[in-house]
């Protein structure tokens, strides 16, 4: 064993009967026997099918639009250009439901009609009898270009005379970190070490390409069953419209995979266009090819680290630049930005902390939102750094990382104190040491072993004022009813809220019954976004189902004639702490409750901290509600021959403050991990001159079942987070190492790194000839 | 946008025949469909009349004739995998059918189609190639018997003549002297396009001489070939290390790759030189 | 184009239908409602849309409707219902081998294939079995465990 494993501080977390198991989660059956349906398997009587017409240049002037050919067609009920509907504007900016400041200059029009920014902007909608005719509608339509010069690389995009594709000019956002003094920082430094890294696209490559189908109430309500993450797009959707928040009704879905590729409007905004405009239920399903076209991808970024290290390892001083590709819009570019600042110098100590952050729009696809949120580019980054650091100074990776590592109770670059257990070092030995003995190499196949250490926040940044609400109540056979607006996106988000109310109110899970992401019918919870449900909505599930309990054992406490405190619910029933054998059946307890006119029932929201935007020119500030740490360990066998890399181990330790479904967390740690090593070492976006040259699962590569081993997955619980029982968030953490930690391996394999990803054969053949 | 065809379901291989006599170069072969109705999606077969073989017996079934093994045209890939001939006359035929596309595929994809497809990349070609494999195509008026080499012309181009289908294959059972290997580089690990592929078989005589050898490569030029100055090289003599490498070297002069989004031209004929080393070397540990 | 009439034996339904010779079998399954069969690329890259055609284990989105004339088809519905589940769906329930699940039907009819001829599969069987189905959100392990374990339950209770 290559370290030490560090031992942990003594953490006393009680047993629980419903939290921490790993129970058949209560959305699974239902996908196991295909009752599940998903947003393409509805449909509508007297259903429409829509399709979208997609400009086929990078950058042009429409010079002519005619879709008379197409409208005339029989079986075709509509075709929508931009001139029909000319104030169908999306703000292409953080979503939902606290209703924060519209940032300047940062609307799409849901179709083009002047201008195209990018290859497949969408630029007329038709519906049509069926998704045949709709297709010989698209084939009809007409459109003139004048292409325009496009600009396809951030760094000639920045450049002065470099065509603006959307004015004044092609900077969408920068943020800047100004802590300590980085210039006398690298004058005590024995060492500066300087590197660029380039990180690429990711396409999110969910199973299910987008879908949905909207129609016109009886209500007049323009109602949309979609899969989206954010259920809270009806009020944008109603801006874009043109009708009333309250007559725009979103059903949510289970969604098929969203990693962020669901969080903005995806087709919900044509669906509510083409339903409105022929008052009949319309439906649309993309096509892989044009989910590819249509979503966001994970930002490139360019990212240049130059810090300054005393001889044992400690950081005096960390200047880094930072520069991302939005693409032709912004959407969330300004926020993923502003993450990859905050997490740009890792989680490390440093006193002396310089970041400038640009993100500037090319007319290349557009990118956004992708699980990480701008957090693994910076980690793979600042990890690589510090293992070519390491390798600068003759010391091992982990001593340098254990002199900088951030303990509890450090200051952040902005700032922000951390309050919770920061386990890296005990993440790190343990991630190790699940590697075991290192295999040795043969023939011309080096093996190596790697690991990456993180912090990723978990919650939405802290001045966005992010609220959740649920409600909780019992019936009277002893069940218990959620309601919650949260979407499912299958990582437990639903199943969480139940096995909280499930250990509040002392029931099994199979008596609590959810019903969630209704924008009209259940409480707004908030997007499946930021790895904020189960902190938010699982705060506020446990605040409404302890509402109930407490009366509940209000009730009770008269009955047995025992303090509140000598009592405790379990298993359907109410009883006395100290003599279990005297209960009374919850079913009985809530018919006296109801008789007797007590609230069953209750409904409350969970507030995040609220605080105000951090200072514009120094960065600092609190930013997020907390972090969660972990690392990640690979082993690697490179031939160096061909350049093929094979995983041999791998291995994640992530402090998930406390597991509420054991098995959903080593779900996320093991499906996120296994992201980001597809990330690292496979996944290729092609993109050349705005257009994707992978299109399509045949040229984007996934990993499949046969690509990489199991992930270990090594559960912490600090107990804590900010969320119910002390738990973190790790839906977006558990992939943030994942690609570092190979680059890690296969550098120390090779004994040269290669500071860009994916790792592919040709790129490490490149290294070692340049060795 | 979706081609509008005719889809015909032939009951018997006479009955295909009479329809693709009919419809000259109208008609277009629908077997596994695993290339096929992808492509009719995207609109590729505009107005054609499809004659469906998936369903034809007679192209179906592996057997050993007369020193040869014979397959029909219609067996899936998974058939090949399964079928105990295969696995003890045609190993690395086999080795390739293991790393075809995927088991779903795999069900589905026949022999036949993936030669009359003609990529580049076809799988099945080098270890057929390397086998010596011949197809027999036949229409109503004839019947003929086209070496491999000569069957595939280009990159999707046969000579396969409208009218005619590929009803089967053989290759001689090779000799108990012999060995196969083959390798297939990927960018992932399974259900991949291949960057490249080899496929090699070599006989050793008991005095160790090397009496045959073939070696194929697969998308590295317009067509899946065999590299015969390569094999020559290593006819009539004992190998060793050295011999192998330069096999391995003009193996790799011989190929015409392009780069594309899989992999450089470059990286494909690097990598075809330390494939075909390794494969030889493997082939002759395997006989010593 | 011509409509053809077909039959279709669909989880011991039968349906008669006219379709359009280029109409695959998945869109036909999905338009008489069999919407577990799952619609991911329409290119055999995904596997989520595949069924069972004759016993055998096929992508539907590779088979033209008329291609599968008078075949018997299977989806994962029609393997079990919640109240009563397939050995393989409540071991997939059970494992946490579904996340969003909109793979998990193709799955366990690519796992049910591999058990039909291989009661006992190592995990490298499993992997390749599922190699054609791609997961994007557990990362397999659950999967491979589901597999596993409905594998020594079907074995013990003589099902499947």
């Amino acid at each position: 064993m290559k370290y030490q494993v560090k031992p942990l501080p003594q953490v006393d977390l009680p047993e629980l009967r419903t939290v921490g198991k790993p129970l058949r989660k209560v959305d699974a059956m239902g996908k196991a026997v295909g009752d599940t349906v998903y947003a393409g398997d509805y449909s509508m009587p007297r259903m429409l099918y829509g399709k979208v017409f997609r400009s086929n240049q990078s950058s042009a002037r429409i010079t002519r639009l005619d879709v008379s050919k197409a409208r005339a067609l029989t079986g075709v009920a509509c075709v929508i250009t931009g001139f029909d509907v000319p104030n169908a504007r999306l703000v292409s900016d953080m979503p939902g439901q606290t209703g924060q400041k519209q940032r300047a200059g940062s609307d799409v029009p849901v179709l083009a009609s002047e201008q195209v920014r990018f290859y497949g902007e969408p630029i007329a909608l038709v519906a049509a009898e069926t998704p045949e005719i709709a297709d010989k509608a698209l084939s009809l339509i007409e459109v003139d270009y004048e292409p325009l010069p496009g600009v396809y690389d951030p760094l000639e995009a920045m450049k002065p005379g470099a065509p603006i594709v959307t004015p004044p000019d092609n900077i969408v956002a920068r943020w800047k970190i100004r802590k300590g003094d980085v210039e006398s920082g690298f004058e005590q430094a024995d060492l500066i070490v300087e590197n660029t890294f380039r990180i690429p696209y990711q396409e999110h490559a969910y199973l299910e390409p987008e879908a949905g189908v909207a129609w016109i109430d009886e209500r007049g309500a323009i109602t949309i069953r979609v899969s989206t993450q954010v259920v809270e797009h009806f009020r944008t959707i109603a801006r874009a419209v043109g009708v009333r928040q309250n007559k725009i009704h979103i059903q949510g879905t289970m969604v098929g995979g969203g990693f962020g590729g669901k969080e903005d409007i995806t087709i919900e905004i044509y669906l509510a266009l083409l339903a409105k405009h022929t008052a009949r239920p319309v439906k649309m399903v993309y096509t892989r090819e044009e989910s590819f076209l249509a979503h966001a991808k994970r930002h490139p970024y360019i990212i240049k680290h130059r810090t300054g290290v005393k001889n044992n390892g400690l950081i005096t001083a960390s200047k880094i630049e930072m520069i991302s590709d939005s693409g032709a819009y912004p959407y969330l570019s300004p926020y993923v930005l502003l993450y990859t600042t905050v997490m740009a110098p890792g989680p490390y100590r440093i006193n002396n902390v310089q970041v400038d952050a640009i993100s500037v729009a090319t007319n290349n696809p557009y990118t956004s939102a992708f699980r990480g949120f701008g957090g693994p580019q910076a980690c793979f980054a600042y990890e690589q750094q510090m293992d070519d650091i390491a390798r600068q100074l003759g010391l091992d990776p982990l001593e340098v990382r254990k002199v900088n590592y951030l303990r509890t109770g450090d200051l952040t670059a902005t700032g922000q104190v951390i309050e919770s257990a920061a386990w890296l070092e005990e993440t790190a030995t343990r991630a190790m040491a699940a590697l075991g003995e290192q295999t040795p190499d043969y023939g011309s196949v080096k093996i190596g072993q790697g690991f990456a250490s993180y912090f990723q926040s978990y919650g939405r940044i802290t001045w966005m004022h992010d609220t959740s609400q649920a409600w909780v109540g019992l019936e009277l056979d002893g069940t218990v009813t959620i309601r919650a607006g949260v979407p499912d996106l299958g990582a437990g988000q639903a199943n969480s809220l139940c096995q909280i109310a499930a250990e509040v109110l002392g029931v099994p899970l199979e008596r609590v019954t959810i019903y969630t992401t209704d924008s009209a019918l259940t409480p707004l919870s908030g997007t499946s976004t930021a790895t904020r449900q189960l902190y938010m909505s699982g705060n506020a599930a446990l605040m409404a189902a302890t509402a109930v309990r407490n009366v509940l054992l209000n009730r009770a406490s008269k009955y047995f004639e025992e303090d509140i405190e000598a009592l405790d619910l379990a298993d359907g029933k109410a009883f006395i702490k100290s003599d279990p054998s005297q209960t009374l059946d919850l079913v009985d307890l809530a018919k006296m409750c109801a008789s007797e006119g007590m609230h069953l029932s209750n409904l409350a929201l969970f507030k995040a901290p609220f605080t105000d935007p951090i200072n514009p020119e120094t960065g600092q500030g609190q930013v997020f509600p907390d972090f969660t740490f972990g690392s990640f360990a690979v082993e690697v066998a490179v031939d160096t021959e061909t350049g093929e890399v094979t995983v041999l181990k791998a291995a994640a330790c992530h402090d998930v403050g406390r597991a509420i479904n054991r098995a959903a967390a080593e779900g996320q740690i093991i499906g996120g991990g296994m992201q980001g090593l597809g990330y690292g070492l496979m996944e290729n976006l092609i993109v050349k001159d705005g257009v994707i040259k992978t299109p399509s699962l045949t040229e984007y590569l996934i990993p499949t079942s046969m690509d990489f081993p199991d992930i270990q997955a090594i559960i912490l619980e600090s107990g804590t987070g900010l969320g119910p029982f002390g738990a973190k968030g790790i839906g977006e953490p558990s992939l943030t190492p994942a690609a570092p930690a190979a680059a890690s391996a296969i550098a120390n394999a090779l004994g040269v790194s290669i500071p860009e990803i994916p790792i592919t054969p040709e790129k490490i053949l490149a290294a070692l000839e340049r060795a | 946008m979706q081609s509008e065809i005719e889809l015909h379901h032939p009951k018997n291989l006479a009955e295909a025949l009479n329809l693709l006599a009919h419809y000259g170069p109208d008609g277009k072969l629908l077997a596994g469909g695993t290339n096929m109705v992808v492509e009719l999606r995207d609109g590729h077969y505009n107005g054609k009349s499809l004659v469906d073989l998936s369903r034809l017996k007679e192209l179906r079934g592996i057997s050993k004739q007369d020193g040869y093994i014979v397959i029909g045209g219609g067996t899936t890939i998974t058939e090949l995998i399964d079928h105990p001939l295969i696995g003890a006359h045609a190993g690395v035929l086999k080795e390739a059918a293991c790393l075809f596309a995927n088991p779903l595929v795999r069900n589905r994809a026949t022999v036949a189609g993936n030669l009359v497809d003609a990529s580049p990349a076809a799988d099945t070609a080098p270890p057929l190639l390397a086998l010596n494999a011949e197809v027999q195509l036949m229409s109503q008026a004839a019947t003929r018997w086209v070496k491999l080499e000569d069957f595939i012309t280009g990159v999707r181009r046969t000579v396969l003549q409208p009218g005619e289908l590929m009803v089967a294959l053989r290759w001689p059972v090779p000799s108990a002297r012999s060995a196969g290997a083959y390798t297939k580089v990927g960018l992932r690990k399974a259900d991949a396009i291949s960057v490249l592929s080899a496929a090699v078989m070599m006989t050793l005589d008991n005095t160790g001489v090397c009496v045959q050898t073939s070696i194929a490569l697969g998308a590295v030029s317009p067509k899946p070939y065999r590299a015969h100055e390569a094999e020559a090289l290593l006819i009539g003599k004992v190998l060793n290390t050295a011999l192998i490498t330069e096999a391995a070297r003009l193996a790799a002069e011989s190929t015409r790759p392009i780069d594309d989004i899989r992999g450089t031209a470059a990286y494909r004929k690097r990598v075809v030189a330390i494939t075909v080393r390794r494969l030889l070397t493997k082939a002759a540990e395997v006989l010593k | 184009m011509k409509p053809q009439m077909i039959t279709l034996h669909i989880n011991g339904r039968t349906h008669y239908v006219a379709l359009n010779p280029n109409q695959t079998l998945l869109v036909a399954l999905r338009d008489l409602g069999y919407t577990d069969v799952k619609c991911g690329c329409e290119k055999g890259d995904c596997g989520a849309c595949a069924v069972f055609l004759n016993g055998v284990a096929v992508n539907s989105c590779l088979v033209l409707a008329g291609q599968a004339d008078e075949g018997e088809i299977l989806t994962a519905a029609g393997l079990g219902t919640s109240e009563h589940p397939h050995p393989l769906q409540t071991a997939f329930s059970d494992a946490g081998a579904i996340q969003c699940g909109y793979c998990t039907p193709g799955m366990i009819v690519s796992a049910k294939a591999l058990l039909d001829h291989k009661p006992h599969p190592t995990d490298t069987e499993i992997r390749d079995a599922i190699s054609g189905n791609l997961c994007r959100c557990t990362g397999y392990a659950q999967i491979i465990q589901a597999v596993q374990s409905a594998a020594e339950k079907m074995d013990a209770g003589g099902e499947g």
